[in-house]
């Protein structure tokens, strides 16, 4: 679990082209679209969705599932394995 | 101040001219149809125009080796309008076009060879760029001096009309052929899935179950002459322009604010430069493209502008499809047809209303209402609104 | 009238925040780079990370420019290009040829001529009437005429500007179609506030423009917007024109019996900003820069026959002209 959270972190700062930032930065709790976390927004959304097809095989149908999926690291990863097993 | 509209001329995926518009628009047949593009299996619902490239290069005398599609439906509705128009000296004569793919259906082709390294031929691309697009259709109707193409998404075809106006009463054109053109590529359709707001469905604007748009092509102009310009035409005035805004949303680069900011400034504006009362609004043709955020902002300002006194509305888009840049224009075009016929379209495939805002649009044709003014709005990416407002007086 | 109260370009020269550059500038030599300013300064990160060259350079630009004119708000936002947004319609046209799967949207959505423009007002909040023109080598003389044109209408401040990007492909069409361009294909972005009353910041003031597409007789055309004017062209402290092989001797004097008007100081800008569909609007910039800083300059004509078919004339005067 602990090497999807940091595999997540590195894909996520290459999808969203987040040049100023290292996986040290992100927190595994980090509210990815708030403000005071990574201040994502709807567009991020899009493209965590192609993440998840492209590195883990993994369709989110529906944009407004994203919501709660793409809270954090950790609701990511959990997110994944639950649809793995 | 109003504008004179002496000409029209569509193509889209209801018809290739005004006269089949308007029947399909009368009859409720929708021009949106399984498509797939050549050489691919996957297959969509979308608004094609029913006319090959070597159709239309046959029926407009083209002869060139390389002309986009962009130009071809843009070529045949502009001629439409036309009326084959006569030149003089005194006549100042312009043209404003709109697009966003511009030549990108003939582009894409080419990338797609050049990636496979089959040595495409390099020339197809100087029909890539917007401006090109106009300038053919500037070429075979004979007008030069102000040739202009405007790109703003989704309002460009209503922007293009506008500044045609504010040419006009200016002082500084006597004629303008206005509208926008769009063809049907990969590029736009693949990009609209990949915001996940292609439907995979019919499109349902304003209804609860919407999931998205379904895309169209086509073309429209309409020609706006200044009294000058009429003495020398002899063009019977169709209808007038009388209203116009552009408001920028500023909310974000896709999604439209929910409280419609944008929107609403543009619709109040228009209306209020068309010295029409709210109340002398007959018909609203609507954006209405079917996503969940469009149907939802435009709804909330309507709401905002109208309040309990909501005037008859419908979006004509699941007739044609969401034809982009052409829209504007399209809808501009049905909303002049709309007052010569006193016809008020019905909104296809609605069956609940948006539980938000709970307005209904038209669904049933209908002639009996008297129009005598209509609002037009188009709302597009980078948050641009545009509305307009016809009517049948100066 | 119409004053030119702010003034800000991304280029090769050192034209950024660099009021009297129009006095030390070179032309270009092979591998001159463009000069672009720590985009930091005025694009937060989040969003810095996902503009593409065209839209970094409008937004700074648009930035300084308004910073300089101490306007908060425009009261419309009119951009012009001839290309667009390239690098993401190249990215994600490649991406539509190649991936099996979901398509990355990013580089769709800022693939539209208009993300300049939008993300300009965005960045403000602004809600005036926004517009992007593309008519290729005549983009910014068509922005530039509906700013005219918004003035005229009793607007008081617009921010116009144009930008264009270029892409390695770019290079690979013209060797393909055997356009040797010189000097080469570049990018660049300039934009200005357009007022209709001066200041004691106002540059200087654009007393008319005209862009004319299929254009037949090129030094009729001038002529006419000359005597339109009632500037004669002896008047002419200096016209700039879209000279396309490195400038000789020669060619000057082509322009000028070209133009039947001998002893014309001319100069080629595309020499000094490279060539990119609307470099006119450096043009412009520079003609404002210079008028601004020379007191005896008080007519410099901006002759754009970049593609030939079309011509955008701008007629830039000092303010006391």
């Amino acid at each position: 679990m602990e090497d999807l959270k940091e595999e997540l972190k590195k894909q996520l700062i290459e999808q969203l082209n987040l040049e100023e930032i290292s996986p040290a930065d992100i927190d595994d709790d980090t509210l990815l679209f708030s403000d005071k976390g990574l201040g994502l927004d709807s567009i991020d959304a899009l493209e965590l969705i192609v993440l998840l097809e492209k590195y883990h095989g993994i369709q989110v149908t529906k944009p407004e599932e994203g919501k709660e999926v793409f809270r954090s690291i950790n609701s990511m990863a959990e997110y994944i394995c639950k649809r793995k097993s | 101040m109003s504008v004179r509209i002496t000409g029209i001329g569509i193509v889209s995926a209801i018809g290739l001219t005004v006269q089949e518009n308007l029947l399909a628009l009368k009859d409720g047949r929708t021009g949106i149809m399984p498509f797939s593009f050549r050489n691919d299996n996957k297959t969509f619902l979308a608004g094609a125009v029913r006319a090959t490239n070597t159709d239309l290069r046959k029926e407009l005398h083209i002869h060139d080796q390389y002309v986009s599609r962009t130009a071809l439906l843009g070529l045949k509705a502009a001629c439409e309008a036309w009326q084959n128009g006569k030149h003089c000296d005194e006549i100042r004569t312009g043209l404003i076009s709109s697009t966003s793919v511009g030549g990108m259906d003939l582009s894409e082709k080419f990338y797609s060879a050049y990636l496979h390294g089959n040595n495409p031929d390099f020339e197809i691309l100087r029909m890539h760029d917007s401006g090109s697009t106009t300038e053919k259709i500037a070429v075979e109707l004979g007008i030069s001096g102000y040739i202009n193409t405007l790109s703003t998404a989704c309002s460009s075809g209503a922007n293009a009309i506008m500044l045609g106006a504010r040419l006009l009463l200016q002082g500084k054109l006597d004629r303008v052929l206005v509208g926008g053109t769009d063809a049907l590529t990969n590029f736009t359709v693949n990009g609209f899935r990949s915001l996940m707001i292609y439907d995979e469905q019919w499109c349902r604007p304003f209804d609860e179950s919407r999931e998205g748009l379904n895309l169209g092509e086509g073309a429209a102009f309409l020609l706006l002459e200044n009294e000058k310009s009429i003495r020398f035409s002899g063009n019977r005035t169709l209808a007038f322009l009388n209203g116009w805004a552009n408001a920028a949303d500023a909310y974000h680069q896709t999604a439209s604010s929910p409280e419609g900011k944008g929107a609403t400034l543009a619709i109040q504006k228009a209306i209020e430069k068309s010295e029409i009362s709210l109340s002398g609004i007959s018909y609203i043709n609507t954006h209405g493209t079917g996503t969940k955020n469009n149907d939802l902002s435009e709804s909330v300002a309507l709401k905002n502008v109208f309040g309990e006194h909501m005037p008859a509305f419908s979006s004509t888009k699941s007739f044609t499809g969401h034809t982009l840049a052409a829209a504007g224009a399209i809808e501009a075009v049905f909303s002049v047809l709309s007052i010569q016929h006193q016809l008020i379209y019905p909104n296809i495939n609605f069956r609940s209303a948006i539980p938000e805002t709970g307005l209904e649009p038209v669904t049933i044709l209908q002639t009996e209402k008297p129009v005598s003014a209509v609002l037009s709005n188009s709302f597009g990416f980078g948050g641009n609104n545009s509305s307009l407002v016809f009517s049948n007086h100066e | 009238m119409y004053y030119i109260s702010a003034a800000s370009t991304i280029s090769h020269q050192p034209a950024f925040l660099n009021a009297g550059f129009s006095g030390v500038i070179e032309p270009l030599h092979a591998g001159s780079e463009l000069i672009n300013p720590d985009y930091k300064e005025y694009i937060e990160p989040g969003l810095l990370r996902r503009m593409s060259k065209i839209l970094r350079m409008s937004v700074a630009c648009s930035g300084a420019c308004l910073k300089q004119s101490q306007i908060e708000q425009p009261d419309a936002i009119v951009v012009g290009t001839g290309l667009g947004c390239l690098l993401d319609t190249e990215k994600f046209l490649n991406n539509a040829l190649t991936i099996k799967g979901l398509l990355p949207p990013t580089s769709f959505i800022q693939s539209t001529h208009n993300t300049m423009a939008g993300q300009i007002s965005l960045r403000l909040g602004n809600h005036g009437y926004n517009m992007t023109h593309t008519q290729n080598s005549v983009s910014f003389e068509h922005a530039l005429l509906d700013a005219m044109l918004l003035i005229d209408e009793g607007e008081k401040h617009i921010l116009a500007g144009a930008a264009d990007e270029h892409i390695e492909f770019l290079d690979e069409i013209s060797r393909n179609l055997n356009i040797k361009p010189a000097p080469g294909l570049t990018s660049g972005a300039s934009f200005f506030i357009l007022s209709a009353e001066k200041s004691e910041r106002t540059l200087a003031r654009v007393k008319d423009a005209d862009a004319i597409g299929l254009v037949g007789n090129i030094p009729e055309k001038i002529s006419m917007f000359l005597d339109r004017n009632k500037v004669k062209s002896g008047d002419l402290d200096l016209v700039l024109f879209a000279g396309s092989k490195v400038v000789t001797k020669d060619e000057i004097e082509e322009f000028q019996t070209f133009m039947k008007m001998e002893n014309l100081h001319c100069m080629d800008y595309l020499k000094y900003s490279g060539i990119y569909p609307t470099a006119s609007a450096f043009a412009m910039h520079f003609a404002a820069d210079k008028i601004r800083h020379t007191r005896s300059l008080k007519n410099i004509l901006i002759c754009n026959s970049l593609i030939h078919s079309n011509l955008g004339l701008i007629l830039i005067q000092s303010v006391e002209a």
